[in-house]
């Protein structure tokens, strides 16, 4: 299978002598070309699978498989390696970095495929500025676009190294309604030209509205998948 | 690499006050080092010619039952350790073939009595050379009232202390009794008169003491009235004074085999605290170069670890977007490796720019010992050695001290990174 498999998948966070269950044995299959949202309220455990999934974090036990690759036996090298080649990140904030500007922030995960030509990089990097509507702000940094521009450069700083699976943590989270519905729609548009997995998680209704797919968690545990 | 490097001097702009620190600090300590080094180097080379242009010489042939420890080389001996002609000739071809020897001469050690304006009787040291032969140049240290004393000149220096004390200058013209010894152990006693002095007014007297100096050295024989051209010893200069534990014991060995009745001694023992003088500045000057060195390491360190704490976040993004370890400890690594190595190579420049002026117009230093000592116009220089290996010591700097914090930032958890947001 081309999808994510997720079998008993745990996760205990140790807070001194108390132990905190953030995700309890959850089973789950998610097809690839899927626009997913994980719901739930906050400390339900959307994160925490979210960082699973992304090789952030580690479980407890149970496994995740990314095209039926167990994923928590890779090596350190190889995670890094699945992050950079088959993963893409999009932060509630952003995480743009400052010392660089629109092109650069959406170059940086290139500088690791040392494969492609300069000029190959620059037009994916061009195409998916133009993707996001800003061929006017290339040369911008962040603290001189709007919060919807930044999180517009931080999914073409997800999509430029064509990754498999783009995991957003609540990416309209710090958004208007009407910014993080544009958004919203851009995210729809590039999972429907490119068939590229999308997992975001929001406790927002609105935006659950808008997923193919909702993966309700409840105190670590899916409610309804 | 040039995207790594690009962002590499982004980062190190946002950061300017922290990246104009580590970059003062390193210039400063490349400065010092550099300039220390290449100086502690002439001061080294030219230990011989600072000794020698002084009164010690750096090593002696002599009699070996003349002890000279701590006498600054005015020491005493009896008639019959004088050398002989033969002994003199041979030891000077000897170390006209020793390569590490500058130049070789014999001088008499006299001791006598001076009699002053009042007939008060003063003692006195002193040495007879000469200068024609010597192989220094004095005639820039031995001057009264501005005019240097001509090569070949008899009788020309014999400058008192008292006389100095006594009129505050060196009184050309003026004639004195020295009593002198000759070869059976007698004073003889001789009108001197003073034609040059030593201008006691750049030596500070406690360490001077009083002496005097006979440049004419066939002049004062035939003044004390010697058959022979006997001499108290012969004085060696080394080109550089470090090769003395080398050359001496092979002077050594030549005198055990052919001279078996004469020793060589170091100006290290007859003049132990010259050597403490020279080892003191070396030892200051390292020290101020470790103590520079060590703040521009720790400095590195502190203030990368800051740029990590701040850029906590940044390195979780960059490790969630593929970056692994070894690519984070290279991107700060490389930040403090820039920013050292651009601040060490501006002070290696300013300070070759300083060794430049002060080469081109010489160190003129009159009024204190160490003037006297080296010599007006004393001119540092570069030396190849001390270039590289300045450089490899900045370069080790460079790469190592933001390598510790550069593994410790690499080795963070991506979740602990970007949860401290």
């Amino acid at each position: 299978m081309n999808g994510i498999t997720i079998r008993g998948l745990s996760k205990d966070y140790h807070l001194g002598k108390t132990v905190v269950r953030a995700l309890r044995a959850i089973d789950l299959e998610i097809k690839s070309g899927s626009f997913a949202c994980v719901a739930g309220p906050s400390g339900s455990g959307k994160t925490t699978l979210l960082n699973m999934i992304g090789l952030i974090d580690a479980p407890t036990a149970g496994s995740v498989r990314i095209a039926g690759q167990d994923i928590q036996t890779l090596s350190e090298q190889a995670r890094t390696r699945y992050r950079s080649r088959t993963l893409g990140f999009i932060f509630q904030s952003f995480n743009l970095l400052p010392v660089l500007d629109v092109f650069e922030n959406i170059h940086l995960p290139l500088i690791l495929h040392s494969e492609l030509a300069r000029e190959e990089k620059r037009e994916r990097v061009m195409e998916l500025v133009r993707a996001v509507g800003l061929e006017d702000h290339v040369r911008h940094k962040p603290y001189e676009l709007s919060g919807g521009q930044r999180q517009r450069v931080a999914i073409a700083r997800a999509l430029v190294t064509h990754p498999r699976i783009v995991l957003a943590d609540e990416p309209t989270a710090n958004l208007d309604s009407v910014t993080g519905n544009e958004v919203l729609d851009l995210m729809e548009r590039i999972n429907a030209e490119r068939g590229t997995t999308f997992i975001f998680s929001s406790h927002d209704p609105g935006i659950m509205r808008r997923a193919k797919r909702v993966i309700r968690l409840h105190d670590g545990e899916v409610e309804a998948a | 690499m040039r995207e790594r490097f690009q962002l590499c001097l982004r980062n190190l702009a946002r950061h300017a006050w922290r990246t104009r620190i580590i970059l003062l600090i390193a210039l400063f300590g490349a400065f010092l080092t550099f300039l220390s080094e290449n100086l502690l180097e002439d001061v080294s080379r030219k230990q011989s010619d600072m000794f020698g242009r002084a009164f010690a010489g750096h090593f002696r042939v002599l009699a070996k039952g003349i002890e000279t420890k701590n006498t600054f080389g005015f020491y005493h001996y009896e008639p019959e350790e004088m050398l002989e002609p033969d002994e003199i000739s041979s030891i000077k071809t000897y170390l006209a073939g020793v390569p590490e020897v500058s130049g070789a001469q014999e001088r008499i050690i006299f001791s006598g009595l001076v009699y002053g304006v009042d007939d008060a009787e003063k003692g006195f040291q002193g040495i007879a050379m000469d200068m024609g032969s010597y192989d220094k140049e004095l005639r820039d240290l031995y001057y009264a009232r501005g005019s240097a004393v001509r090569p070949g000149e008899a009788q020309a220096c014999a400058a008192t202390w008292h006389e100095y004390e006594k009129n505050k200058n060196v009184e050309v013209g003026r004639q004195y009794v020295f009593l002198m010894p000759n070869r059976e152990g007698e004073f003889v006693d001789r009108f001197v008169t003073v034609k040059g002095g030593i201008d006691y007014r750049t030596m500070p007297r406690d360490i001077i003491g009083m002496g005097s100096m006979f440049f004419d050295l066939d002049g004062f024989r035939s003044l004390v009235g010697y058959s022979k051209p006997l001499a108290s010893e012969v004085v060696g200069f080394l080109k550089d004074a470090r090769t003395a534990n080398r050359v001496l014991p092979c002077i050594d060995s030549y005198l055990r085999e052919n001279h078996p009745r004469l020793k060589v001694v170091s100006w290290r023992e007859y003049a132990p605290i010259f050597a403490e003088i020279v080892l003191g500045f070396d030892v200051m000057m390292r020290t101020v170069e470790a103590i520079l060195i060590a703040i521009c390491v720790l400095l590195v360190i502190k203030l990368t670890t800051f740029s990590i704490i701040e850029r906590y976040s940044e390195i979780g993004t960059m490790r969630a977007l593929g970056f692994g370890r070894a690519d984070i400890a290279l991107q700060f690594a490389l930040e403090g490796f820039l920013i050292i190595a651009a601040g060490a190579l501006a002070g290696f420049l300013l300070a070759a720019g300083v060794i430049c002026v002060l080469h081109l117009t010489g160190i003129h230093n009159t009024l204190t010992f160490f003037a006297w000592v080296i010599g007006d116009g004393f001119s540092p220089g570069f030396y190849a050695d001390k270039v590289v290996s300045v450089t490899l010591i900045f370069l080790a700097v460079a790469v190592l001290a933001p390598l510790l914090p550069a593994l410790q930032g690499s080795r963070l958890s991506i979740l602990r990174t970007l949860e401290k947001r």
